[in-house]
């Protein structure tokens, strides 16, 4: 038996061997092929966020294929939703695959795991949903196409201000590191335009995968807020908008983009009626030609999606964005393209009009408010933030 | 095989390691140095992790906890003190500790000191516990850890995490402490505590008889243990130049479990062994990853995902055909190289001379 199965094991290896060699004999026979790696958790904890941005960033080089009249070609690295295997991924695609720019990660963390490599190799890379500020700070070649945490936290702060609620309560996800910063930002933007320093009247703190929040509702339904920020996962926030319901809570909730998934509806059922919360994109009014493209392609490629995710969205632009980048760079070289994306303005998105700024963020101004209305996500209102 | 020849061939051992070593750093690109770099600190936290499970018999799952104690301790001290200010943009950073910065060295040893010092505070009374309870006892601890780094905002910068750590690019950091460690661990195996870990493992009750302080000895391994997880933890941080609570997430252990496992419960050369295959073969089944086509034709298997999949059927397979993992409890010994190629050497005269084969 144990000489059948190592047989059988050589066999396999030996095959795996061939299929390798042959695979890399293709790419060494056509050099005009210039190469975008993907660097993206398609297994693991991050999977289902890392697939939707790998589907706006193929459709995106499915409809603009070539550059300088070469073709593109994606070089997807699974990073495994794990900072050590991130890494690797991103040294693999800078190394091995010498590919020209880099697109990614879902996921703040892992994009800050891969920024040291590409500052040391000079390898520009677009991030499209990592909001986290640390991602390009203090970093020349990470870049991002999305807004960030403190705009999305004055923006909801905003929002609550101009409907009339004068006394807040948060509660936050304590363990994501997008949660805790959406409500610093949130807090202070509400306490500045409210001019009080008490308007938020309770912190409550909860981690991933918590199940019951009645000790943090009843804290906050005695302090009786207006309005209650809560950003964090989908699930958990689903579940607090219905124990804080079932607890007699009437105030109205109010979160970020990480709500937009068909899953918040599932477990909040009619519970999260109501809801309000910011994000990128709205697939129902786009905002300009390459948004109705987007939104028509991707319901034709993608027919078993409900909606288009924001994230899918974003994934686009930074394609989009690398390719007009090289362009302008007239050539496949990374330092060259770096500058390009650096120099980015007034960049027609799908998700807006994108400036990279000094920091390398993109500067955005343009907000989309959202709520959920007889089960589904409705467009409500766009908020522009000079 | 007398002593002389033994000590001979070990120096031969090293020095090849270490030519190795040098080539390495000078000719192979960071690709390769990271995978290789990984391949010695799992082999470090391989070895604590088989020094607590496999050779004094505990049960323990906290290695993710002490790995954090490492890595956020040389994170906290090693990161440029002018820095500090943009990481913990949120909250400022504790007032006593921001004005603190240690070297790499002394960062990474002071958090093997705090990490042993734990591991003598929670196994004072979890180590009387015996089997699946003191593994739950150990996990839970982790879990604590991970959730205490989460909300100590001012120390850690919870969940957002510190980065800017000064990164470690050549080999010589990892590997030197790697074969430290492995020298260190055969010479404790092989000395009476080593033993007494070996006497527990088997039996406590005849251990005990034999006149073995039970408690001391599992106390002393859980400690050595700890001290070498956040070794390995340190490096682990100084590598990826950032750390987060997420990453210590009690999975994490898992990784190791699986090292070992796979290697041999109990046998040091097992777990560097496997600490190597672990590492390399998922990196070398990335081109499953890969779409292909035969033809023209793509194949649907080929996508992202296929890698974990294979690599998972090759463990279970290891694991149906090698019920105590690849190495067992044996080591690589010169004296069982030397066996071997005897083995084979007469097998070939005798198939020569005809006569009927050996097995």
């Amino acid at each position: 038996m144990k000489k059948i199965l190592s047989v059988l094991l050589c066999m396999c290896m030996s095959a795996s061997i061939l299929v390798g060699c042959g695979g890399s004999k293709e790419a060494a026979a056509d050099a005009d092929v210039i190469k975008i790696g993907v660097f993206e958790p398609l297994t693991g904890a991050n999977a289902a966020g890392g697939e939707l941005e790998v589907e706006g960033m193929k459709l995106a080089n499915k409809l603009y294929p070539e550059v300088l009249g070469k073709k593109v070609e994606l070089v997807i690295a699974d990073n495994k939703s794990d900072k050590a295997e991130a890494t690797t991924a991103a040294a693999r695609l800078i190394e091995k695959d010498k590919v020209s720019a880099i697109l990614g990660s879902w996921g703040s963390s892992l994009s800050i795991a891969a920024g040291d490599l590409v500052k040391n190799n000079k390898v520009p890379a677009i991030g499209a949903s990592c909001t986290n500020p640390m991602v390009t700070q203090g970093n020349d070649y990470y870049f991002r196409v999305c807004f960030l945490d403190p705009f999305q936290g004055t923006v909801m702060a905003n929002y609550a201000f101009k409907q009339g609620y004068k006394k807040a309560a948060i509660i936050q996800e304590v363990s994501n590191d997008y949660a805790v910063g959406l409500a610093k930002f949130f807090t202070d933007a509400f306490v500045k335009l409210t001019g009080d320093e008490s308007s938020i009247v309770e912190v409550g703190n909860y981690n991933t995968n918590d199940q019951d929040f009645s000790g943090i509702l009843t804290n906050i339904k005695e302090k009786n807020p207006d309005v209650i920020f809560a950003p964090g996962n989908f699930t958990e926030s689903a579940l607090i908008i219905k124990q804080a319901r079932s607890l007699g809570i009437t105030a109205p909730f109010i979160g970020g983009d990480t709500w937009e998934t068909s899953e918040f509806i599932q477990v909040g059922g009619k519970e999260v009626e109501g809801a309000v919360l910011s994000t990128f994109f709205d697939d129902t009014a786009p905002a300009n030609d390459e948004a109705k493209k987007f939104v028509e392609e991707y319901k034709k490629e993608y027919p078993n999606r409900e909606s288009v995710a924001a994230v899918s969205a974003l994934g686009y632009d930074a394609y989009i964005l690398t390719l007009k980048a090289i362009e302008t760079a007239g050539s496949a070289d990374p330092q060259k393209i770096r500058d390009a994306i650096a120099a980015t303005k007034d960049f027609q998105g799908v998700t807006g009009k994108i400036t990279i700024n000094e920091q390398g963020d993109a500067d955005k101004n343009t907000a989309v408010i959202k709520t959920v209305k007889d089960g589904k996500f409705t467009y409500l209102d766009t908020v522009v933030i000079e | 095989m007398n002593k002389r020849t033994k000590l001979l061939l070990n120096i031969a051992a090293l020095v090849v390691v270490i030519l190795f070593i040098i080539i390495a750093n000078e000719l192979f690109d960071s690709y390769i140095k990271r995978i290789l770099n990984l391949c010695a600190i799992y082999t470090i936290l391989g070895l604590s992790m088989n020094l607590v499970n496999g050779f004094t018999g505990l049960f323990s799952l906290g290695q993710a906890g002490f790995m954090a104690i490492g890595a956020y301790t040389v994170a906290i001290f090693t990161v440029p003190i002018e820095a500090r200010s943009l990481i913990f943009y949120l909250k400022p950073m504790n007032a006593f500790l921001s004005g603190i910065h240690i070297p790499f060295v002394p960062a990474l040893l002071l958090g093997g000191v705090i990490a042993a010092l734990f591991a003598w505070l929670i196994g004072a009374p979890v180590l009387r516990l015996r089997g699946d309870y003191l593994a739950i006892a150990t996990l839970g601890f982790s879990e604590i850890i991970r959730i205490v780094f989460t909300n100590a905002q001012t120390i850690t910068n919870g969940a957002l995490g510190i980065k800017n750590i000064p990164t470690i690019s050549n080999l010589w950091w990892t590997w030197s402490i790697a074969l430290l460690t492995i020298f260190f661990m055969i010479l404790l195996i092989h000395s009476s505590y080593g033993r007494a870990f070996k006497a527990i493992r088997e039996d406590e009750i005849a251990a005990e008889a034999m006149g073995i302080g039970l408690f001391k000895h599992k106390v002393i391994s859980f400690m050595i243990g700890a001290f070498m997880a956040a070794i390995g933890g340190g490096l682990f941080a100084a590598l990826l130049g950032t750390v987060d609570p997420k990453q210590f997430y009690f999975t994490l252990t898992y990784n190791f479990l699986l090292i070992i496992v796979l290697g041999g419960m109990g046998s040091i050369s097992g777990t560097i062994i496997s600490a190597f295959i672990v590492t390399g073969g998922l990196e070398w089944l990335r081109f499953l990853d890969e779409p292909m086509s035969i033809g023209g034709i793509n194949i649907a298997l080929f996508r992202p995902g296929l890698r974990m999949v294979v690599f998972s059927i090759l463990l279970m397979i290891v694991v149906l055909f090698y019920r105590n993992g690849l190495m067992g409890q044996r080591e690589i010994t010169w004296e069982a190289i030397g066996e071997f190629f005897k083995k084979l050497r007469t097998r070939k005269t005798r198939n020569a001379k005809g006569g009927a084969k050996v097995e």
